[in-house]
């Protein structure tokens, strides 16, 4: 039991994926949004504090600056040498923005705010005068600004959003977990029943066949003949599901036992197999078989073949028609039955995965070609057009 | 010729415009103790810009009163408030012009 968990935890079914990455990119994008935030309402936060610490300072400084400009009023134009200070540098504009003289830098000055970065790295600060002195009503001063408090936030950032990254993620698998768990636990009880049914079946299965075996035809009438017959058929299709359910169910080694294995006579034996079964449905194959072999586990290779042919039956139309091409590295069966839409074929994988509701079974047999498929690297392509018919490439 | 003519007009017209300041305003101002300077620095620190200190002279001119006044109450006591205004404006408007022109601080710090 322990084996079939994981196996079926290793695996997940493509619409478990789809809807995975959906939660996942939905939750990313979330997350990333809430940490931007946080960052940028802690970078100016930072911004904040940084002012603050300066702002005392300046205000000292701005006072200063308005005394000698008060003082360089009253004797102007007898005196008329700006007031300099080596500690910052200033500016002065009247009550129309229009430069009266300027010591700074930086010129993109924005008198809306009373201190701010400018996109050079200076830190100004903007003091308004009640008092026009040589007609200023704005003193600007400006200081560099050192960026200590920029690499000091952006460090926090990038260490805080990393740990954030990395515990949401973490929470974020967490919560992909819980998600996936139902629909998880709801295949594994498929799992268990169809195993334990499984072990029901062998007995009274290999009855019925080694019965008809034994049968001598040559004895019975006619009408019991075609009795017989169709017997057999339903008898092949019971033991066809459960080759398909053994495999699913049981342990199987990879890469065990495997051997050169003669595509031919291989196929042409399935056909015959499958015939009674064609044949209540009047399809008739046609076969165009090259000389081909393939290093694989015969007993998996018949499984992918016959689960293509039993699809190929159980899709077709009657009447209707099964091509087989066998090429030196590539099987194709292609049928002219019902067809499957192609948004659909992505899904035909999964397990208990059904797109016809008249046709029964459990969606499990091209579950198991692809497992094997992938098991020896091999490519499947499936093309398909509804009312027309599909087509089941391998290559190896 | 012609350049002769420009010249001619050009040299009038500032001749002109000077006049409409030192005719109307200096020779009366000499004789007051506060110098026309330092009342444009007062005009100056009270109204700012350009543009306000022109209008705020205008004003003045206009509807002279002590509570506008930015000259001291004491000289005001002593020489009453002024009726600049003479009932023409072009020429009280050159003469603000050239007074703003004349004692302006913009581009003549150093
Ligand atoms: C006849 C004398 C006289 C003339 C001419 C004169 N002023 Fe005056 N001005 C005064 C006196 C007196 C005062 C002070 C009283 C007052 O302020 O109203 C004064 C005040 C002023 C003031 C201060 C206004 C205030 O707010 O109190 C200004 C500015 C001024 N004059 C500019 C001018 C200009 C410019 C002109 C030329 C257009 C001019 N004056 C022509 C006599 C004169």
């Amino acid at each position: 039991m322990q084996a079939l968990k994981s196996k079926a935890t290793n695996s997940l079914l493509a619409s478990e994926k789809k809807s995975l990455f959906r939660f996942l990119t939905l939750y990313i994008l979330m997350m990333m949004s809430i940490i931007v935030l946080i960052s940028l309402f802690y970078y100016q936060n930072q911004e904040k504090t940084m002012f603050l610490s300066k702002r005392d300072m300046l205000s000292d400084y701005a006072y200063e600056q308005i005394k000698k400009l008060k003082i360089l009023h009253d004797s102007f134009p007898a005196h008329n040498i700006y007031p300099r200070d080596p500690r910052f540098k200033s500016a002065i504009y009247d009550l129309e923005y229009v430069k009266i003289f300027s010591l700074i830098d930086s010129n993109d000055i924005d008198f809306n705010k009373d201190m701010y970065i400018t996109d050079d790295n200076k830190i100004h600060f903007i003091k308004t005068l009640y008092e026009y002195y040589l007609g200023a009503k704005y003193l600007i001063l400006e200081i560099p600004d050192d960026g200590q408090w920029k690499d000091e936030a952006w460090q926090n950032i990038f260490i805080f959003g990393g740990i954030a990254i990395i515990l949401f993620t973490i929470i974020g698998f967490y919560i992909a977990n819980l998600f996936l768990d139902p629909m998880r636990s709801s295949i594994l009880l498929l799992d268990r029943f169809i195993k334990d049914t499984t072990h029901e079946l062998n007995t009274p299965l290999s009855a019925i066949l080694a019965n008809i075996e034994m049968i001598d035809m040559t004895s019975i009438t006619n009408d019991n003949k075609k009795k017989i017959n169709r017997i057999n058929i339903a008898a092949k299709t019971v033991s066809q599901l459960y080759q398909d359910l053994t495999y699913l169910t049981l342990e199987h080694d990879i890469h065990k036992n495997d051997e050169n294995v003669e595509n031919k006579s291989l196929i042409e034996s399935r056909v015959e197999c499958f015939d009674i079964l064609a044949k209540s449905k009047d399809i008739t194959f046609i076969l165009d078989l090259e000389e081909s072999y393939i290093y694989i586990n015969r007993r998996k290779w018949t499984r992918v073949i016959d689960n293509l042919l039993s699809n190929a039956i159980k899709y077709n139309t009657r009447k209707g028609t099964i091509y087989i091409t066998l090429e030196q590295n590539m099987l194709i069966v292609s049928d002219t039955g019902i067809g499957i839409e192609t948004t659909k074929i992505p899904f035909v994988f999964d397990r208990y995965a059904r797109f016809n509701n008249s046709e029964g079974g459990f969606g499990i047999g091209l579950s198991i070609v692809k497992k094997i498929i992938e098991e020896y690297n091999m490519q499947i392509e499936i093309k398909s057009r509804p009312k027309y018919g599909t087509i089941v490439s391998i290559k190896w | 010729m012609v350049r002769m003519f420009i010249l001619w007009c050009a040299i009038l017209l500032s001749l002109n415009a000077t006049d409409a300041y030192d005719k109307n305003c200096v020779k009366c101002h000499a004789s007051l103790p506060i110098s026309l300077e330092k009342i444009f620095m007062q005009y100056l620190a009270a109204y700012g810009g350009k543009n306000n200190v022109k209008v705020g002279l205008d004003h003045y001119f206009r509807y002279p009163a002590k509570d506008i006044s930015v000259m001291p109450s004491e000289f005001l006591n002593k020489y009453g408030v002024y009726y600049h205004y003479k009932n023409n404006d072009n020429e009280l408007k050159k003469a603000i012009d050239i007074y703003w022109e004349k004692y302006k601080v913009i581009g003549r710090l150093k």
